[in-house]
Formats: C-alpha cells, structure tokens, sequence
C-alpha cells in the first residue's frame, strides 16, 4: 500500500482550508492541501462580486482576487497542493484515504498518514423537494453559480430562482449577466431575506420577487420545460387557487447550506445541531480543534458562515495544529489566536452575526461540556 | 405487567420471522427489540437467499424450504420485500476451483438440485461484462434474492396490523426463571413481560441474552463489508460469487486462491449482484474484528481489488458508500435452533454467520414448530442447543 506522512493533511481547498495550510507551513509543518476540485479557492473562484464588511475584512475586494492571493501564498509557503483529489475517508489513527488525480487524468487511491488534521471542507446545498424535483434542470443556485463563473456554461436560458437570501440574489444577477433570463425569483417567507442593496438590483433589471410564494412542480419531457409557482398561507400550505405556470427550463434552489461533515463523522467527532450553523456541525474548542484529538475543523463544515469568518477559523485551526506539533510556541499561538478572535468578533455583528457569534459560543461551551463528561 | 404465551427477543430478520410464525400458529406474541427494527446485522448485510453457497445436506436442504417458504410469505404479506428468484453464478479462476466445483455440483445433483457446470463461453453468454479469462463455473437456478431490511418491516408492519405487541427501543435486562427454572418472562428497562416461552433471536448478541437464563452460547460476531455502487446499466443481471467464496466461509476446504496479499489477508472473496435502484452490492470478507463495523480502507480496497479481477468494468464505477456488519458465527458452522432442556420455555434461534436471511424463514417455521409441540419440518437435532453442552461447557449455576 502507498504510504504518505505528512505533518498536517487539510481536506479542502477553500479559504479556510488555503489559510490554515499557509499558516501552519508557515510555522514550519510539511503540510499537503487535498482538493476535489480543477482548482484550489473553493467557492471564491465564483465570487466575482465584491465582498461587504469593512476594509479590515477585505471589503470591496472581489472573491475570486483573495482565491489567487492565497494560492500564490501557498506557493510561497512550500504547501504541495493535490487537486482532482477527493478523500474518500477518514480512519482511525488520523489516516486519510484519497483517491488522487493526476495531471494526465489517471486516479490513484493514496493512503495518507497525518499528525494533524484539517478538515476543511466546506458545506452543500439544501435541496427543496417538490413534484419533479430530480428533472435535469433542477440545480442548486451554487451549481448554477459554477457553472457560469467557473465553467462558463449556461444552465439555462430561461430560468426560476428558489429563495431570496444573498445566494438566491446574487447569483440571478449573476446568471443575467451571463445572458440567462431570469423568469421570477419566489420566497416563501413574507419578506427577502438577503440584502436590500443585490434585492433592489435585480429587481431594477425587472426580476419579478414573489415573496410569500413556492414551487408546486417542475415539467418537462427528459427536462425542465415549465413549472408552477403559488401563493403560500400563514401556515406555509400553498393556496392552489392562486396557481402560475412559468415557461423556464431551468430550476435553481437557494435554500441555504449544511456543514459537510461526513469526514468528522466517520472519526467518532462528537456533533451538534444548530439551526443558526445550517444544521449537525462538529463541537470544537477556541483552536478549532475537535473532540477527536488532533483532528481540527475549519469554515463551513464547523458551521455555515461566510468566507471571511473561514479565513479567520482556518488561520486558527492552523495555527493550533503547529502549536501542538511543537512548531510555535504557547505564548505566540495565544497571542495570535486572541487577535484573530478579535477580528472574529468583528466579523459576527449585526443581527445575523450575533446570532451566530451566540451560536459558535454554544459549540465552544458544548464541547468542554463534552470534554469534562 | 402485560402476559403472553411467547416473547421473541430480537427484531432481526431471525427474529422478526419467528413472532410471524408463532404469531401465525395463534399465540400471543411480543416482539421485543433492543433498538430498531433490523438495526443490527439485517440493515448491513446483503441480499441473499441462497442454496449453491451452502453444504451439500442440511444446509442446502434447509435453504431451500427456506426460499420455498418464502414464496408463499410473499402471498401472505401484503408488503414488498424485493424477492425475486434469479439464480446464481458461480465463476472459478482456476482449474483446482473447477474441480472442487464439479465434486460440488455432483453432490447437489445427486441430491436433486438444478446445478450446472458451466465452460467460459457460458458464463460469458450470462454475465457479459466478466473477465474474459475465466475458466468456467456453475449455474444453480433456484436461488433468489431479498431486501433483508424491508422483510423486517413487512413482518413487522402485517403483525402489528394484525394485532401483535411490537416492543421496539425496550431493552431485556433479566429472563424471569421460577423456582424450578422455568421461563416466566423477562424484565426489560420498560417493564416486565410475562410468557412461559422465550426465544432468543439476538444473532451475533444472542449470547449476553442466553446468559441471562445462565446458559453459553460460542457465538462470536464476524465482520463483513460490503461496498455500493453508483447506479448503472445491468452489469450483471443475477448473484454472481467466485468459487474461492466457499473457501472464505468454511475454513475446511483446502486449496489456495491465486490472490494479492492484500485479498488474502483481509480474507476477501467477490460477490457481486444488482439491486431493484440499479446499483451494484460488491462484497465480501469475513473476519474477526469483534463488534468493530468501521468501514476499514484495506478492506474496502482488497474487495474492489477482487471485484475489478472479475468485472473489470468495475474500474470505470463510483463507489457511493461502504458498510459493514456483524455475522452471529458458530464454530462448527451450523446455527442453534433448539430448546433449552434445563431451561423449560427458552429457546435459542441463532448462529446462522451468513444464512441467517437465507434461513430466516424456515428457521422461524421450525422456532414455532418447537414452541407448539408439533414436528419440526426437518430432522434439526444436529442444531440442537444440547450438542454444546456434551463437551461439559455449560455454564449453568
């Protein structure tokens, strides 16, 4: 069997995974990057809008530029990076098996020795069930957003967007910038849940917003070709007297994200469940690590957030994964880990980020619960 | 305090068929299960229910009153669990595989069973997509395939319909044994159930259970995994094992795989066969890992490694999900399916290591046969409880 060792294995590519990586080569650990996907960045690569906040947090500056920064960093750091690279699994005694891609094309499964884990890898996309919902032309609005930014491919020419957070928003401007129509975008609740500022852009460009509506049905021969859209009650059941058909061929669904946390399951991580976090997420403590020692969650999988908060977590995560390997020191990792909570703080304000500041403290507070049990 | 006439502890497939047939004899039955319904080895098993993997004898005689019991379960229970007879393909690499399939086939023959050999161009004419340098094998029409997990809930769901006490989450604690040590129920962490018969149907856990009515039972749990393909086009159309199967289930016959170290020491042989969503179950193993069913990677490894010997196409396939479970094993290879003579009223159904689906339905036959006083359709004194203790390994206070 190929046998690999590495100091630190992070799963994932993204901003949390790409900082953590950077972090702990940067204190001196042979570290390895595994990706699933043609390039590292993770979801930044389709973020062409630029980001909000404040200019501590890189506002103004657009997703897919901090995705090349921190590759470029990576580089210079000495993290080998393996993309096209899926892990499959995670087993016992911190081994991680992935099945690597080559340049050429050929797949290999590797198994990997790791003194420390990262696990980094981010969340999915909540499906919305209704009546042909498994036709092609159905797709996430994260899907829909590859596709164009990263692929460029049209999903579709004409189309219907579910839900009406920042995604749902974002990415039907970014589909009408594409050359997509968008038909409506529709929303169950009675109000937009995203922004004010994407909500008023897309409706300038004529986007009718259906709030307090859902989708009954998708039809097509072999794919999408129409759908129904109605009026939902207070009691969220669909008044079918108020019935729409949409001529669209393509479905996107923007219903929000889980924790991918499969990984962290199948090493016996100690879970929990928060509506605010998306869903199941690993307990961890303030460096991230989590209760199967050495094994360290960042970004998404660790609760659904933003990029920036990744950024931060997976700093953290890798610095604490050097500090345990005895690269840094305590006095230094605590030092920087307590700037970073810092900015974290900074980053969940307003009344979304309080809630999830609340949430995070209850991970932290759940895991030392777990801890002293 | 409720009160029976049997309780049946288990809610495996083992289980769940023995309260259908007594409930079916019309005795009072509760079933009572320490988790969910199939939650142990019948949620992370395969899919058979066959005859060419059993011993020429008892074993294959009782396999297959098992399949025809099962066709008319099929008609007694109005739900679906996926029971199809289809056969069953055996393929050998070598020529010592061959003639230790022959020698096989012309017992079974002998006993009445539609087996054939079978050359390369045959097993090619059946399953296409096989390596092309296979020797030949063998052919036996009467075996049939199950959704082990979906026959659990089909018996369950007709019995509660019907009438019958499902306890399920209710753990047994204690057996209720009176002064002459005669079963009067059990004691379970939601009460006492009183019945004056008990059957043990824990599978690989049935012995914590029978040492509650003080006796010893040499079960021992042995993983197996299996690995789930994506959906595809029928790259097989029916159970297909290699030979060298045998070999990984009776350590007896003696002759030696051409396999990688890596097969060899997980102890792997390929199996292989379709599901009604058009994927493929690819297994399997055999070992010895106590109650351990992690998904470990040089297991799942050596079965795709055997798989891809055989279906080379399995290479170009998406592997979509690995699970393992525990087989209750005996080591003289055949269940207990016995009452208990110094414990009137308890019975043992137990021990069938890979049969137990196969088995299933005979075997609750029989338990209701045993518990009403009436013949046994079979000669079972082979699987008696009491062969156990001859050996003086009782451990009875």
């Amino acid at each position: 069997m190929a046998q690999n060792k590495w100091e630190v294995v992070v799963v994932g590519g993204g901003p949390a995974g790409l900082s953590a990586a950077i972090e702990a080569a940067k204190s001196g650990c042979r570290t390895l990057v595994v990706d699933a996907n043609e390039t590292a960045g993770g979801q930044l690569f389709k973020q062409i809008h630029k980001f909000f906040g404040s200019s501590a947090h890189r506002a103004g500056v657009r997703g897919i530029d901090i995705g090349g920064e921190l590759l470029a960093e990576c580089e210079k750091q000495g993290v080998e990076v393996w993309l096209n690279s899926v892990a499959i699994g995670l087993f016992k005694e911190k081994t991680v098996a992935v099945e690597r891609g080559f340049d050429n094309g050929a797949k290999s499964v590797v198994v990997l020795e790791a003194d420390r884990i990262v696990l980094a890898s981010g969340a999915s996309e909540n499906a919305v069930r209704f009546r042909g919902w498994t036709l092609p032309g159905v797709m996430g609005a994260g899907a829909a957003q590859t596709m164009i930014n990263v692929n460029r491919v049209l999903p579709g020419k004409n189309v219907l967007m579910i839900g009406s957070g920042n995604v749902g928003l974002i990415v039907s401007y970014q589909l009408m910038q594409a050359g997509a129509d968008v038909k409506a975008l529709v929303e169950a609740a009675p109000k937009i849940g995203g922004y004010a500022v994407h909500a008023s852009k897309i409706a300038r460009a004529g986007v009718p917003i259906h709030t307090g509506h859902t989708v009954l049905e998708a039809r097509g021969d072999r794919r999408v070709e129409e759908a129904d859209i109605c009026a939902v009650d207070e009691k969220w059941q669909p008044l079918l007297e108020t019935k729409k058909t949409l001529a669209v061929d393509t479905v996107t669904i923007a219903a929000g994200l889980k924790p991918l946390v499969e990984l962290a399951m199948m090493h016996d991580c100690q879970m929990m469940f928060h509506p605010v976090l998306g869903g199941w997420a690993p307990l961890h403590d303030a460096k991230m690590e989590t209760t199967s020692p050495g094994i360290y969650v960042a970004g998404d999988i660790s609760g659904v957030e933003e990029a920036n908060t990744a950024l931060e977590e997976g700093k953290l995560a890798g610095i604490s994964a050097a500090e345990s390997l005895g690269k840094i020191g305590e006095a230094d990792a605590d030092r920087i880990r307590s700037e970073i909570w810092g900015r974290l703080d900074g980053l969940r304000l307003g009344p979304h980020g309080v809630m999830r500041m609340q949430a995070k403290s209850e991970q932290i507070d759940h895991y030392k619960s777990a801890q002293s049990a | 305090m409720s009160a029976f006439d049997a309780i049946v502890v288990g809610g495996g497939v083992i289980g769940t068929q023995a309260a259908y047939h007594l409930f079916k004899e019309g005795l009072e039955v509760a079933l009572v299960e320490r988790y969910d319904i199939a939650d142990g080895t019948s949620s992370h098993c395969d899919a058979v229910v066959l005859i060419g993997d059993k011993m020429p004898g008892i074993d294959t005689e009782q396999g297959y009153a098992s399949i025809q019991r099962f066709k008319e379960i099929v008609q007694e229970v109005p739900y679906d669990f996926e029971f199809k007879v289809r056969g069953l393909l055996y393929v050998c690499e070598t020529e010592p595989e061959m003639e230790a399939a022959a020698g096989y086939v012309a017992d079974q023959v002998r006993d009445g069973y539609d087996m054939q050999m079978l050359d390369t161009k045959d097993i090619l004419a059946r399953e296409p997509y096989l390596a092309k340098d296979l020797i030949g094998g063998f052919w036996s029409s009467a075996d049939a395939t199950l959704n082990p997990y979906k026959l659990c809930y089909a018996l369950v769901n007709h019995m509660r319909a019907q009438g019958a006490k499902i306890y399920d989450r209710t753990n047994v604690t204690g057996v209720l044994l009176d002064e002459k040590r005669r079963v009067k129920g059990v004691e379970t962490d939601r009460g006492t159930l009183l019945a004056k018969n008990v059957i043990n149907c824990g599978g690989a856990w049935a012995p914590e259970l029978a040492r509650m009515a003080g006796c010893d039972l040499p079960i021992q749990p042995r993983k197996g995994l299996c690995l789930i393909s994506e959906k595809a086009f029928p790259i097989c159309s029916q159970k297909v094992q290699e030979f060298g199967y045998m070999m990984s289930k009776f350590e007896g016959i003696n002759f030696t795989r051409n396999v990688s170290e890596r097969v060899a020491r997980t102890n792997v042989a390929m199996v292989i066969e379709p599901t009604d969503a058009d994927n493929f179950i690819l297994g399997g193993n055999r070992e010895f890992k106590g109650f351990d069913i992690s998904a470990e990677i040089e297991s799942i490894q050596a079965i795709a490694e055997r798989g891809i010997r055989f279906f080379p196409i399995l290479r170009e396939m998406n592997l979509i999900r690995a699970y393992a479970g525990v087989r209750p094993y005996m080591p003289d290879h055949l269940p207990v399916v016995s009452e208990v003579d110094n414990v009137p009223g308890y019975y043992i159904a137990a021990g069938h290591e890979g049969d137990g689906i196969s088995l299933s339905a005979i075997t609750g036959k029989m338990i209701a046969q045993l518990v009403t006083g009436k013949p046994t359709d079979f000669n079972i004194d082979k699987l008696k409880y009491s062969r156990l203790q001859k050996g003086g390994k009782s451990i009875e206070q």
